[in-house]
């Protein structure tokens, strides 16, 4: 036991610090993804064809293939054509995963919105606000509270997915475990770790989602 | 005020108002029964075109009633109504859901529009509820909260779309006496309902309608005493 504390006392500065990047790539596919996702939900709702139409389609594509193959394209595969657009790992990763969290919020965003019962609408445009003044203050931020808890399933799946990054040559917390075994060979210690500092950041999420749902929630 | 011209409306091969006429004069009380499905609440609702017509012209305060956003918003302010499952806001207050027009739409501050919105809650005698949420309130506090919030627009005309019909019996006579009250301040008035009594006591006319036509209107004292239609007659029999 004292010869595990040791060890992992010599090797976890070197996890928090992949462990701080897995953090920093999930906060900005959360933020990112959230924007872009509202934005993609409310265009698949749009009375617009051409928007519903567009949204649909990209929905479609992200939801329907591999956010690994996802992270392969735009790293490898579009530089290659276009050599302009080569970037570093970290950035590839954040819009990788920015992307593909914003198609799933779309459909989140989009579901919330179109459980707001239909006679909020008709409230608001009876009174006179514009279909996009009733939007933004009458339907928005009930469907807000109804997208929390999916929305912190999202965020929890997004930082375990974020670990595909390391395929990129992205020293995350699962590739900076990797990389410790290649030297030590101590699989079940490292990836022990690996698991219990995962599990903390994800716990830490739905902590904080579940205090936004509390507070955003006092009215029901 | 309110003049409508052969409005007929489809819903799926479904002809729900097979042309209906319609004035109401200025300060007047009309009140509209029917069984269900006649399209008393389609043809209400056609009123401030949250349903549109297929045919037909609806022109309300001179103004025609069309499908085209920025006019049709302007005219909404003139025309409270006042749903049968009340639909307040209900992640605003009370006094949040009075205000949200107002300083939306017209230009008056927060301040301003507080107060406008107490007197109206003095007026429904819900002046203690101002801080709380809708879901804390009865079901006859919730309508008098939708009212105060359609009348915090300062409308001409009010609509009423089966008001009372989600109530708890003991609590529609609350809010019939805030109607009762609102008809006594010389209000346009269109109420659908089942409530008779309502009808009877307050309407200056009531309209019967069945199957997508009026049927037959008249005074209170004319349809409820000696209805002459067949239909009228029989549908108010049902009632007893």
């Amino acid at each position: 036991m004292n010869e595990f504390l040791s060890f992992a006392l010599t090797y976890l500065p070197y996890l928090l610090q992949g462990a701080l990047v897995t953090v920093e790539i999930a906060v900005i596919g959360v933020i990112f993804g959230s924007i872009l996702g509202l934005l993609v939900g409310l265009g698949r709702v749009s009375k617009n064809p051409l928007l519903s139409q567009l949204s649909k389609f990209f929905i479609w594509v992200i939801r329907g293939t591999p956010l690994l193959l996802q992270l392969f394209v735009i790293h490898f595969a579009i530089p290659s054509v276009f050599s302009s657009l080569t970037m570093p790992p970290f950035v590839s990763a954040c819009i990788a995963l920015s992307i593909n969290a914003a198609a799933y919020i779309a459909e989140i965003a989009r579901g919330a919105i179109q459980s707001i019962d239909k006679g909020q609408m008709e409230a608001a445009r009876s009174l006179g606000l514009s279909s996009s003044q009733s939007m933004r203050r009458v339907i928005i931020p009930q469907a807000f509270r109804r997208m929390l808890p999916p929305l912190g399933n999202e965020f929890i799946a997004l930082i375990k997915e974020s670990s595909l990054v390391s395929t990129i040559a992205l020293y995350d917390l699962l590739r900076t475990g990797q990389q410790i075994i290649s030297s030590t060979y101590r699989y079940m210690e490292i990836f022990f770790l690996v698991g219990l500092i995962y599990l903390l950041l994800t716990t830490v999420m739905s902590f904080i989602i579940g205090k936004i749902e509390k507070k955003v929630g006092a009215y029901e | 005020m309110i003049s409508c011209k052969n409005v007929v409306k489809t819903f799926n091969h479904l002809e729900v108002l097979k042309g209906i006429d319609l004035d109401v004069a200025s300060g007047e009380v009309v009140v509209i029964i029917g069984p269900s499905g006649s399209g008393k609440s389609t043809f209400l609702r056609c009123m401030n075109c949250l349903e549109v017509a297929d045919s037909g012209t609806i022109t309300v305060n001179g103004k025609t009633v069309e499908s085209k956003e920025s006019s049709l918003n302007k005219l909404r302010q003139d025309i409270g109504m006042v749903f049968q499952q009340f639909n307040l806001f209900p992640h605003r207050t009370v006094i949040g859901n009075i205000m949200e027009a107002p300083v939306l739409l017209k230009k008056v501050t927060k301040d301003q529009a507080k107060e406008k919105g107490m007197e109206l809650l003095k007026k429904v005698g819900l002046e203690d509820k101002v801080d709380e949420f809708p879901n804390r309130l009865s079901g006859g506090q919730k309508q008098r909260v939708a009212i105060a919030r359609a009348l915090a627009m300062e409308p001409k005309i009010m609509l009423f779309d089966e008001p009372t019909s989600a109530l708890d019996p003991e609590l529609v006579g609350e809010v019939l006496a805030v109607m009762k009250q609102l008809a006594k301040e010389g209000m346009t008035m269109v109420v659908v309902t089942h409530e008779m009594g309502f009808a009877k006591e307050v309407a200056d006319r009531v309209i019967f309608m069945d199957g997508g036509y009026i049927v037959e209107q008249g005074s209170p004292e004319e349809i409820f005493g000696q209805p002459k239609h067949e239909r009228t007659k029989e549908f108010l029999g049902h009632l007893k």
